[in-house]
Parts: C-alpha cells; structure tokens; sequence
C-alpha cells in the first residue's frame, strides 16, 4: 500500500513536468543542441519529379538493400543497370568541398560516411570500389 | 513536429521516470530489508572476497541453476548474454559519437538477436511443455517472456527484413535526451518495438523482472560464513534478553 501511495504520488509529479515540458517543446525547435549529420547535397536531381532514384523515405531506409542486391544481380547474373550501382551514387553524391578536393571516405565530411559514422555502420563497399567520383577532373 | 513524436517522447519520459524512480525504491527496499539470521549456504566462502566472487559467479555464470538443471541453464544464459551484446549494439542510439567498440559489437549484435530469440523460445516451450512448470506459471510469466519476443523480433525485423529509417530514429533518441524534439519515423514495425520497450520498462519495477537487481540481495548467497567467529545477533534481541535487570534495593 505504502508502495503504490509513492509511485503514483511520483507520477503524478511526473506528468506534471511532462505537460509543462510538452507544452515548451512543442514549439518548433532548432536550437541545433541535437547532433545531426549532414551530407554534402547531390549534385543534380534524378528527375522533375524525384531527388533521388528511388523516394527519399524509400531510399534512406533501403538505400544497402538495393546496392546489395543490384550487387548480386550483377555479379551472379550479369544484368549491369545503372539505376542502383554504387557508381552511379557515387558520382552524384561524392562532391567537392570548397578547396576543390574529394572528401576522404574515412572522415564524416563524405557523404556516405557522414551518416555511417553517426549510426556506428562498418561497411566494406570502398575497399575495392572507389570512393568517389570517375569523372575527368577538370 | 507530428503527433507520434510528441507521444513517444512523452512516453520515454515517463518510463524511465517510472524505471528509475521504481527500481531505486526497490533497491533500497532490499538494502533496507533485516535479514535476521546468519544463513550462508554451506559450503560458503569465509572472506567478503570470497562473498563477492560467490555472487559474480551466481550473476555471470548463472551457478546454482547450472548446478541444478543444465538445460534450463543453457537457454537462460543463451538469452540473457545475447540480451547484452544486443543492448550494447543499441548505444548506438544514445551515444552522439560511437566509439570503436560500439562500432565493433554491431555485427555480433545483429546476429546476437538470433540468439536471444532462440533462448527466449526455449523458455517458453519449457513453460508450456513441463508440466510442473506448466502448473506453477501464471499469466505474468508467460507474458514477460511473450512482450520479450515482440521486442527481438520486431527488432530483428527491422535489422534484416524491413528497414526503418535509423538515422532519423537516432536523431529522435537523441532530441528526446537533449530536450530538443526531433521527428520520429513512423514505420508501424518501429512504433511497436518502442512501445513494447516503453511497456517493459514501466512493468520492470512491480514484475518478476526485479530478479536483477535482487539476485544481490540473496542472503543465501551474499554472506559470509563467519558464525564461529562473529557474533550476530539482533538489536532488538540484545535489549529484550541482555540487558541487566534494574537494581532494586
């Protein structure tokens, strides 16, 4: 009895910070105090209609599914599309930063890495592929 | 700012009000607890040393179950060590920058869910199965076991067949503990997990759940076999039968 007269005293006191909390946070908040990476933009979108190729709640979840399995498409079965190579990512997504230099794939400003560091992700794409774009260098 | 954030943001606060604030009160109704009588299970060790390893090897190693029923002992130690490789795998969520061993337990952590799966399987087939087991459970012990198995594999679900978007859920866990809300993903699988960890961390404190901390406070276990060499005796004890009698002249 004395057990349960303490707990609820407790949450009630509880709530009662909660609302009041609530009622603060439900402003729209971008005091920046929460860490967020930032990946470097694309370089242009994929269409009118999207930014990437697939839609972007799409991609951000399933983006290592499908270059897995454009992977195993490749490589077992020898359809070569572009719509999923790593390639393709790459050479939109990897940028050049200010100086005019590719961003190393072991530091957060690449745009793989910049998510990847933030989520504790070890991935071993980069091993063999390059981590960034083929196109001439001007 | 949608309506799931704010719920689930809520929510977390209270949970682990309730998970903090209700396991410290237990804690320190164990500690506060008399344990009346010297009661060591003999052979116990004669040092406090000796105490502290009887205990660690009771919490770690699970002794006296593995003593008792090696079967029992492997599905329990299977599923509480892979619970924590699997909880450790998490502190990616809460920790801003992971370290190298956070980043170097995630694939153990992953495959680790299987393992906690298995273990937990196991435990509710010998519940269903054995029937003296079967006749002394009720329904909170099939239920801890059955909120156990939503939260692994609503959680193995989304490590291997349908993908939440955990950068943004990262981004939540963190603004939640930064007082600085950020949007949840709404992806149904990811709503359930939460809510099923939201579930027991408030039961944690009034369930049979209590067995970790309490595994402590066995006094079976946590005292020395000191009785030829210390006196011990009740306070109470001392004043009702050892004090001497008032003088009268």
């Amino acid at each position: 009895m004395k057990v349960r007269l303490k707990l609820s005293t407790l949450g009630k006191l509880g709530i009662g910070l909660l609302l009041s909390l609530a009622v603060s946070a439900a402003e729209p908040t971008s005091s920046g105090r929460v860490p967020i990476p930032k990946p470097p933009k694309a370089k242009e979108p994929f269409s009118a209609e999207q930014p990437c190729v697939e839609p972007i709640d799409d991609i951000r979840r399933n983006h290592g599914h499908y270059l897995k399995h454009h992977r195993d498409d490749t490589v077992h079965s020898g359809v070569r599309t572009t719509k999923h190579s790593l390639e393709a990512c790459i050479n939109c997504h990897v940028t050049k930063d200010a100086a005019g230099n590719y961003p190393s794939i072991k530091t957060g400003e690449h745009f793989c890495r910049s998510c990847h560091i933030y989520a504790a992700v070890t991935i071993d794409c980069f091993q063999c592929h390059a981590s960034r774009s083929n196109e001439p260098s001007q | 700012m949608g309506f799931w954030t704010a719920f689930y943001a809520i929510l977390f606060y209270i949970a682990t009000l309730i998970f903090v604030g209700g396991l410290a009160y237990k804690i320190y109704q164990y500690a506060t607890t008399p344990a009346p009588f010297s009661v060591p299970t003999m052979p116990a060790p004669l040092t406090t040393g000796g105490v502290i390893l009887r205990v660690l090897s009771e919490v770690i190693l699970f002794k006296s179950l593995f003593r008792s029923n090696k079967w029992i002992w492997l599905f329990g130690m299977l599923f509480h060590g892979a619970l924590w490789v699997v909880l450790f795998r998490h502190l990616r969520y809460f920790v801003a920058e992971p370290g190298a061993l956070i980043v170097l337990i995630q694939p153990f952590g992953k495959y680790g869910s299987f393992v906690m799966f298995f273990g937990l399987l196991g435990l509710l087939v010998r519940r269903i199965v054995v029937e003296r087991i079967r006749y002394i459970s009720s329904p909170s012990d099939y239920l801890m076991l059955i909120l156990l198995l939503v939260i692994g594999g609503s959680g193995t679900m989304m490590s291997f067949v349908t993908h939440t978007d955990i950068v943004q859920f990262k981004a939540f866990m963190l603004g939640v503990m930064y007082f600085d809300w950020q949007r949840i993903p709404t992806d149904g699988i990811l709503l359930l997990h939460l809510a099923s960890v939201i579930l027991l961390m408030i039961i944690f404190p009034f369930s049979k759940l209590l067995h970790a901390p309490g595994v402590f406070f066995s006094p079976s276990r946590n005292q020395v076999d000191n009785a030829r060499e210390k006196r011990h005796v009740a306070p109470w004890a001392i004043e009702k039968f050892e004090t001497p009698p008032p003088v009268v002249d």
